[in-house]
């Protein structure tokens, strides 16, 4: 599918799928939608799709009234900083994230910078199916100016809750997969001196260097092999707007996605109040075993970002250590809650100096956990019975259907659910110690035999 | 009541009151099928100084990148400043953000052809299919082209062909001291450096603030000039020039302070031009006979069109004519610099007139046939329009008839034009003459066919 069109906003492969006529229809439902006064943050990803979007993107905005600040190419963290620092009223990040280039995708962004909640994000929805939005009269259209130093004060940020002094001795290599981290890493070398080596740091619009998830393997493509012969102490994978990250250690090993929400909590548990971690059904147990430590609580919800905002606003933001994904997502609660690659990238670097250990220390020093993941396509009709048989088959273990169907036993859980964005279902299984191929296997040869 | 046209898509592009009913998605749509139209390639998009105008061109860049265009923004420019510059870089084709004299709400999209030049009626029939048919080129990621920028050039072009045709020096040594009322419009930023800098003259300017909103009714008519005027007569300027909001219209006020008949205004540059130039003259069917007797004086011969620019430009490309134009809107058509109406042929025109002659512009003028014109609109409804049309050409038995543009009956020395608008439900009426009483006695029995 080449489109979609759902809560999480608008999505698609650009010219097969999505045109300007959803562009300008999608930015107009979010200039009516807009409640509260101010004007409101656009930035773009790289994409060569960014420069035909923001056009309409801006058209649409300053047709409903709104003044429109131009953040130019930034990464998503900043266009959030941005709307609290100015007090705008919202914000449209532009680009698909970790999705390949063809791809492109409008992000809203409410008040303060935060995700819009399904609430909001239906409302918006609606208004763009009836087409009937709110554009002003000729002599009250919104004006167009550029949002200079988004990027310097985006940094101003940082600076007040790292410490870069104590940051500066250690050596890291990013790939930025051509997008948006390369212009703060390169700001953070420039003011701080902070000791960073790029690759793939040139913007580029149509080809990236490689696929940009923040996966394990691709982190094994380019960026960990570099690492031992530069002498670095640890590697980051961005994605092309900087919201997600995926580590190397300093011995040049590529870590699972999975462990970057469990890093981060580990180090930030301890840290607080807040004593909840907030992940989905699909991310590892390593987590419950950190929490655990801590004295703090796993609180599961179902997959997609849209879920996880929802659950974050039924907590006071101090009991909140963390929040995120098993694919390198995190929001902390100093940044507002807010996927942010940088950001997740100087607290792991910060833990590493507290604790006076390398990444590999820390990495290896939680018990292994393995995990295994899978896709297997079938129709929407069959999804029910399917659900229902792996329930009857898995009796033993306590089942979850929030998203799916999830199912745990000590040490061992499997998890599946639908695809978001694909006619498909997604296998996840994992154990603590060796991979749980048996269960992964038969749970994948029945999915195979209701296709 | 006549049923107001909010928003009118058709043949001549679109154009409408900016917000409900001329939105960012038509615009876009509309782009997108002109991006389509054209095969892509370098586009050139220019706007006047509407508070729509912003907007609109973000709007219009994302229909033309979505199709695959190379968009080139040259800023808030003169209409004919940016046809002028599409078939000087040889782009594709070019967009005009420009609702010309209309009111500030309206906004429209103008279309030309890789030569700079209004598309013809084949080519807007063709352009507006492809627009309902929704059937666009819809670029992917890799064929998405970028937005650069060029405010520099097209001034510098346009002014350069101009000066050609003048004795620029001449003008110069004249020191005249000339007013000017923009309109805050495009002509804001181009028509004070043309004045000064490159014809030496001394101007005394109001209204050239592109930011601000238009000071005053945006057609530059006799009624809606008074500050020129003023400024004229205050100043004691030899001549004062007037623009409409996207530059393309030129209006003059004599060194009296009075606003000159925009027919005379182009008669002037018929005559000028002919001096220069040989060749035949084209003008549309409501402009005066002066320009007949103009031509006349240089043994030249006038072909008549419809109203509209459009089909000026067509006849005058079809006779290979040296001058044309359209009188009662002030548009002047020379095409040795572009076939477009251009404002700064005009002007340079009259004062190099001026310097040659050591004459006044009420002498200039004055020289000038004398005929009485009046100008006027009425409603009508629907389905009456021929009737009233043949009642007309019944009462004025023996008049030569014209058909081509509504009804044109023609008389000794004295003419009649009734048609119905393209941009209004309206009737447009005219009436012309060597005596005002006959003027008055035509235009007042025409009036009074059309209410009974």
């Amino acid at each position: 599918m080449s489109l979609r069109i759902s809560q999480v906003g608008l999505r698609g492969v650009v010219g097969t799928g999505m045109t300007a006529a959803h562009v300008l229809d999608f930015a107009s439902a979010f200039g009516t939608f807009l409640a509260v006064p101010g004007p409101v943050v656009v930035a773009r990803d790289p994409r060569a799709s960014g420069v035909m979007i923001r056009e309409g993107v801006v058209a649409a905005l300053l047709a409903c009234g709104r003044d429109v600040e131009d953040a130019g190419v930034a990464p998503t963290p900043v266009v959030q900083h941005s709307i609290r620092r100015l007090g705008a009223a919202g914000g449209v990040s532009i680009g698909a994230s970790h999705n390949a280039s063809e791809w492109n995708a409008l992000k809203f962004l409410g008040a303060e910078g935060s995700y819009l909640s399904t609430a909001e994000a239906s409302e918006l929805l609606d208004i763009y199916h009836l087409k009937k939005f709110d554009f002003v009269e000729w002599n009250r259209i919104g004006k167009l100016r550029p949002c200079a130093n988004a990027i310097e004060a985006y940094i101003d940020e940082l600076a007040t809750h790292f410490d870069f002094d104590a940051l500066r001795g250690y050596r890291v290599v990013a790939d930025c997969c051509n997008g948006t981290s390369s212009l703060i890493l390169r700001r953070l070398r420039e003011r701080f001196g902070f000791d960073a080596i790029l690759i793939n740091e040139k913007l580029m619009g149509v080809q990236f260097a490689h696929s940009p998830s923040t996966t394990r393997a691709m982190v094994e493509l380019q960026l960990a092999p570099l690492i031992r012969p530069l002498k670095a102490d640890a590697g980051f994978l961005f994605d092309v707007d900087s919201d997600r990250v995926a580590l190397a250690t300093e011995e040049g090993e590529a870590v699972s996605e999975e462990l970057v929400l469990p890093i981060l909590a580990d180090y930030l548990l301890p840290r607080g109040a807040g004593k909840l971690v907030i992940t989905n059904l699909s991310t590892t147990a390593l987590l419950e075993e950190i929490a655990s430590r801590h004295g703090g609580k796993v609180v599961r919800v179902p997959v997609g970002r849209q879920a996880a905002i929802d659950a974050l606003s039924s907590y006071r933001p101090e009991q909140i250590a963390v929040a995120g994904e098993g694919t390198g997502a995190v929001m902390m609660p100093q940044f507002r809650f807010v996927y942010d690659g940088i950001a997740s990238m100087l607290a792991i670097l910060s833990m590493m100096r507290e604790r006076g250990q390398r990444l590999s220390e820390i990495v290896h020093g939680y018990p292994r956990y393995s995990i295994l993941k899978g896709q297997e396509p079938l129709v929407s009709q069959r999804i029910p019975a399917l659900l229902m048989k792996l329930r009857e088959r898995y009796h033993t273990g306590k089942a979850n259907v929030e998203d799916g169907l999830r199912v745990d036993w000590p040490g061992l859980w499997f998890h599946v659910r639908v695809s978001q964005t694909e006619p498909a279902v997604r296998i996840i299984c994992e154990q603590r110690g060796e991979p749980p191929r048996e269960l992964f296997d038969a749970l994948l040869e029945q999915v195979r035999s209701f296709a | 009541m006549p049923r107001e046209h909010l928003l009118k898509i058709g043949v001549s592009g679109i154009r409408g009151v900016v917000g409900e009913f001329l939105t960012p998605a038509l615009a876009c749509a509309f782009a997108q099928a002109f991006g389509t139209y054209v095969r892509a390639g370098r586009v050139v998009v220019g706007r006047d100084t509407r508070s729509s105008g912003e907007m609109l061109q973000h709007a219009v860049n994302c229909g033309l990148l979505a199709a695959g265009c190379d968009v080139v923004d040259v800023g808030i420019l003169p209409t004919p400043t940016i046809q002028i510059y599409v078939g000087a870089t040889r782009a594709s084709g070019g967009l005009a953000l420009t609702a010309s004299h209309n009111p500030p709400e309206y906004n429209a999209l103008k279309m030309f052809n890789a030569q700079g030049l209004f598309f013809n009626n084949y080519e807007r029939s063709e352009l507006l299919d492809l627009y309902h048919q929704s059937s666009f080129r819809q670029a992917t990621n890799p064929e998405i082209r970028s937005v650069s920028q060029d405010f520099a050039r097209p001034p510098e072009i346009h002014l350069r062909r101009v000066l050609e045709h003048v004795d620029a020096g001449r003008i110069r040594r004249s020191r005249f001291h000339v007013a000017l009322d923009a309109v805050n419009g495009a002509g804001a930023v181009m028509t004070p450096g043309f004045l000064t800098e490159a014809l030496g003259c001394r101007l005394d300017a109001i209204s050239i603030d592109p930011t601000q909103p238009f000071p005053r009714e945006a057609e530059p008519r006799p009624d809606t000039l008074g500050d020129l005027a003023g400024l004229v007569r205050r100043t004691g300027a030899q001549v004062g020039f007037a623009h409409d909001p996207d530059g393309d219209r030129l209006a003059v006020v004599d060194e009296n302070g009075c606003v000159l008949d925009n027919d005379d205004v182009l008669a002037l540059a018929v005559d000028a031009a002919l001096r220069r130039l040989p060749g035949d003259v084209v003008v549309n069917l409501t402009t005066s006979a002066v320009i007949d007797d103009i031509a006349a004086q240089h043994g030249r011969k006038v072909h008549r069109t419809p109203v509209g620019e459009a089909n000026v430009v067509e006849m005058m490309q079809a006779v290979h004519a040296v001058i044309g134009g359209e009188g009662s809107n002030g548009g002047i058509i020379f095409p040795a610099v572009h076939l477009c109406r251009d404002s700064y042929t005009g002007m340079a025109f009259l004062l190099d007139r001026m310097s040659e002659t050591g004459k006044t512009v009420s002498q200039l003028a004055g020289a000038l046939p004398r005929y009485y014109r009046k100008l006027g609109k009425a409603g009508y409804e629907h389905g009456k329009l021929g009737a009233l049309m043949q009642a007309l050409e019944e009462s004025f038995p023996g008049a030569e008839t014209d058909r081509s543009d509504g009804l044109k009956l023609m008389f000794p020395g004295a003419w009649i034009h009734v048609r119905s608008s393209n941009t209004e439900p309206i009737l447009r009426l005219a009436a012309e003459a060597r005596s005002e009483s006959q003027m008055e006695e035509l235009y007042g029995k025409v009036l009074r066919l059309l209410e009974g």
